[in-house]
């Protein structure tokens, strides 16, 4: 550093920028690292299966893997079907969520501390411990094989009450009694006040609550018998049949297939989904 | 696509089989079959077609096939179903399940079920009922099973000044052959010579080296293990050498699922896999390839593999009788060829292979009736109560002794000590 001593402001940026260039570097590190599966999909999917395990600059690209994987399985009716789960889970949390977070947040009652453990006792129980007594209750209900079943389990969310009960605790009381001056009711101050304010809870929790389902497999697998009702996860498995050997090329065509509406979606959402939480953190 | 091509044709050729007038109708019956295969595979269409081809031939009987994914997910979801009341009525499963079903109480025996006759369940290979009996009953009828062979590259047999016709008889040839076939480029092996996968189930293919050194894993009972006998100790050295003594075989653990691409990338000339893949390495191999018995230690042998038939307690006394009816269709000399055919399955009576479409078969490709050749020198594969955890133990030992985290002495020790544990109250 002595060895600059012409002036000091190019030795300051240059510090600066060396540390501005590690903490870039090691960003990219990171984000390679992650990305790396996903950038490894994509170049075993756009060649031939030859090609899966070689890099050449040279290989022939193509779209055969894909065409081979859309026809290998009825993916039109997963998406669908995936799409419908995720929708009917989502929405479904989200007002469940909503009204019992509200009343653990604004209730005076002595029991709610007691109630809102033993809804946090389900954060503790992973749900595939569950599997056989949700199996008896769906086919108590008549409920076998269908989308209904893959969510239902999944509605009356821990995670998500306890999520938005913390957000909603933070609402400060002035602009409850506010509203109540207006003359706004019980349910206007819920939907004018709360859950305008909990926007970027319920952004970030509806995100990994998309992820989750769109990923989920053992479950789904269970409760469902036909193509009618499976979600895109049990419908990529017909690629991991390794009695046969794996086609890497194939697989990840499929992959990228079934990967693909989430993660543009996640791509788009991206800047909301971190403005959401600046602005609330502004506040 | 070649494959799903030849599957496709092979459920229309099956189809065109069976022109059978129907017989009187009967009372509907509908029986639910569980299948080990994803949805839309290039196998539901043979089989959905096997089911539509059943229903014609028995007119009161209806098939639902529901497809289950992997052997895994197929027994998790069944022993589910079960204890939730809804039982399948049939299933495939793996024939290593056998003692947890009998255990969970959910499958009934063939004997007990009507219109099953000994001459018909003895008309398998003894190879294959090895698993499927136990306690001088019969639980599983074989339906797809597989054995261990060696497939091998011809060319590089060549290049390598072997002969391409004569693959390696014993241990020792084994070595010496693998040591010709690796090539090695200053400290890159460009080739391997032999490569045995040791991922996921490495207890499978370890079975075949324990056969070979004339030890047995486990009793007819399933409630007892010989892993710590001196002869495991052997044939796990051998695997072990292969790695670290001689350097022909890749280091660490290798991946099951990409070994056939290993060797159609000829990164490898010699692979030990399951007859169930010859079908995709007859579609994918570039070069001529060979099939063969495995080596030989003291004695020849393999242990077998795959999937049986089941008949679930829930099942009421009509959909046992159409069950027994739709395993008969499946198993029938005829089926059986054209099944093994279709997907490289050891087709599991010997009427089967004496069909003409089989003889035709093995004729244009000899290496078909490798397996079946092999299957007198085959064992049951190791299959106990508490299948998974026994068997895991196993798994752990053979891993940590393959990536040489532990010596081979006290990794097996502790294993049989492990199973010793569990299997202690089934006695």
């Amino acid at each position: 550093m002595s060895a600059i001593p012409t002036s000091s402001g190019p030795v300051r940026r240059g510090g600066l920028d060396l540390g501005h260039w590690l903490e870039t570097a090691a960003a990219w590190l990171l984000a390679i690292i992650w990305a790396a599966p996903l950038l490894y999909a994509v170049w075993a999917a756009f060649h031939p299966t030859g090609y899966a395990a070689r890099f050449e600059l040279t290989a022939p690209l193509t779209l055969n893997n894909f065409v081979a994987a859309w026809h290998a399985a009825p993916f039109p009716r997963y998406f669908l079907n995936t799409v419908l789960l995720v929708t009917f889970v989502t929405g479904a949390q989200f007002v469940l969520c909503t009204l019992a977070a509200f009343v653990f947040a604004r209730s005076r009652s002595r029991w709610m501390g007691l109630l809102f453990a033993l809804v946090l006792v389900q954060l503790m129980i992973m749900p595939d411990m569950l599997i056989v007594e949700n199996y008896r209750t769906m086919r108590a209900l008549g409920l076998v094989d269908t989308i209904f079943a893959i969510g239902l389990p999944y509605v009356a969310s821990g995670f998500g009450i306890f999520l938005l009960r913390q957000t909603f605790m933070q609402v400060p009381k002035e602009l409850e009694d506010a509203a109540r001056v207006e003359g706004c009711g019980t349910w206007a101050i819920l939907w004018k006040v709360y859950v305008p304010l909990a926007r970027p809870t319920y952004l970030a929790y509806g995100l990994t609550s998309v992820a989750y389902h769109w990923n989920n497999f053992l479950w789904p697998l269970v409760i469902t018998n036909t193509v009618n009702t499976r979600p895109l996860t049990v419908g990529l498995a017909v690629f991991a049949s390794t009695d046969q050997g794996i086609d890497w090329a194939i697989i990840s065509a499929a992959t990228l297939l079934t990967a693909a509406p989430l993660l543009l979606s996640f791509l788009l959402f991206q800047r909301q989904f971190v403005q959401s939480f600046m602005r609330a953190g502004i506040r | 696509m070649q494959m799903t091509r030849r599957m496709a044709l092979g459920g229309l050729a099956a189809s065109t089989l069976i022109a059978a007038p129907a017989v009187r109708a009967q009372a509907p019956v509908e029986l639910t079959f569980n299948y080990p295969v994803a949805v839309g595979g290039p196998i539901t269409k043979v089989i959905d077609g096997y089911c539509a081809d059943f229903e014609k031939e028995n007119p009161g009987i209806k098939i639902k096939p529901v497809y289950t994914g992997s052997y895994q997910d197929s027994i998790t979801k069944a022993l589910t179903a079960a204890k939730g009341g809804d039982a399948p009525d049939v299933a495939v499963l793996l024939s290593t399940d056998m003692f947890t079903l009998i255990d969970e109480g959910v499958v009934v025996s063939w004997d007990e079920l009507p219109g099953v006759d000994k001459a018909w369940t003895d008309s398998f290979y003894p190879g294959f009922m090895e698993n499927s009996r136990t306690g001088g009953k019969t639980w599983g009828i074989p339906f797809q099973r597989s054995t261990i062979v060696m497939y091998y590259n011809k060319d590089a047999f060549k290049a390598a000044g072997l002969d391409p016709e004569t693959p390696p008889k014993n241990w020792a040839q084994q070595i010496e052959y693998a040591q010709k076939l690796t090539v090695r480029q200053g400290d890159n092996v460009t080739q391997w010579g032999i490569q045995i996968p040791s991922s996921g189930f490495p207890y499978w293919l370890f079975q075949a080296l324990t056969t070979q050194a004339d030890v047995r894993l486990m009793n007819a009972e399933g409630n007892r293990t010989f892993y710590d006998d001196p002869k495991v100790a052997e044939a796990l050295n051998y695997w072990r050498d292969l790695v670290t003594k001689y350097k022909v075989h890749p280091p660490g653990i290798v991946e099951w699922g990409t070994t056939p691409r290993d060797f159609f990338e000829k990164k490898v000339a010699m692979m030990w896999t399951t007859t169930g893949n010859l079908t995709n390495v007859r579609a994918n191999a570039k070069f001529p390839f060979g099939v063969a018995m495995l080596p030989a230690g003291k004695k020849p042998g393999s242990p077998t593999g795959g999937g049986n038939l089941y008949v679930f307690k829930a099942a009421s006394a009509t959909k046992r009788e159409a069950a027994v009816k739709f395993a008969k269709f499946l198993t029938a000399p005829e089926r059986a060829a054209q099944w093994g055919i279709d997907t490289g399955y050891v087709a599991v009576s010997p009427a089967a292979w004496e069909t003409k479409k089989m003889k035709d078969y093995v004729a244009g490709f000899p290496p078909a009736a490798v397996a079946r050749d092999q299957l007198p020198s085959a064992v049951a594969e190791l299959s106990t109560h508490e299948n998974q955890r026994v068997t895991q133990a196993l798994n752990n030992a053979l891993q940590a002794v393959l990536t040489g985290q532990k010596e081979t002495q006290p990794a097996l020790a502790a294993a049989q000590a492990e199973a010793e544990r569990i299997l202690r109250s089934y006695r």
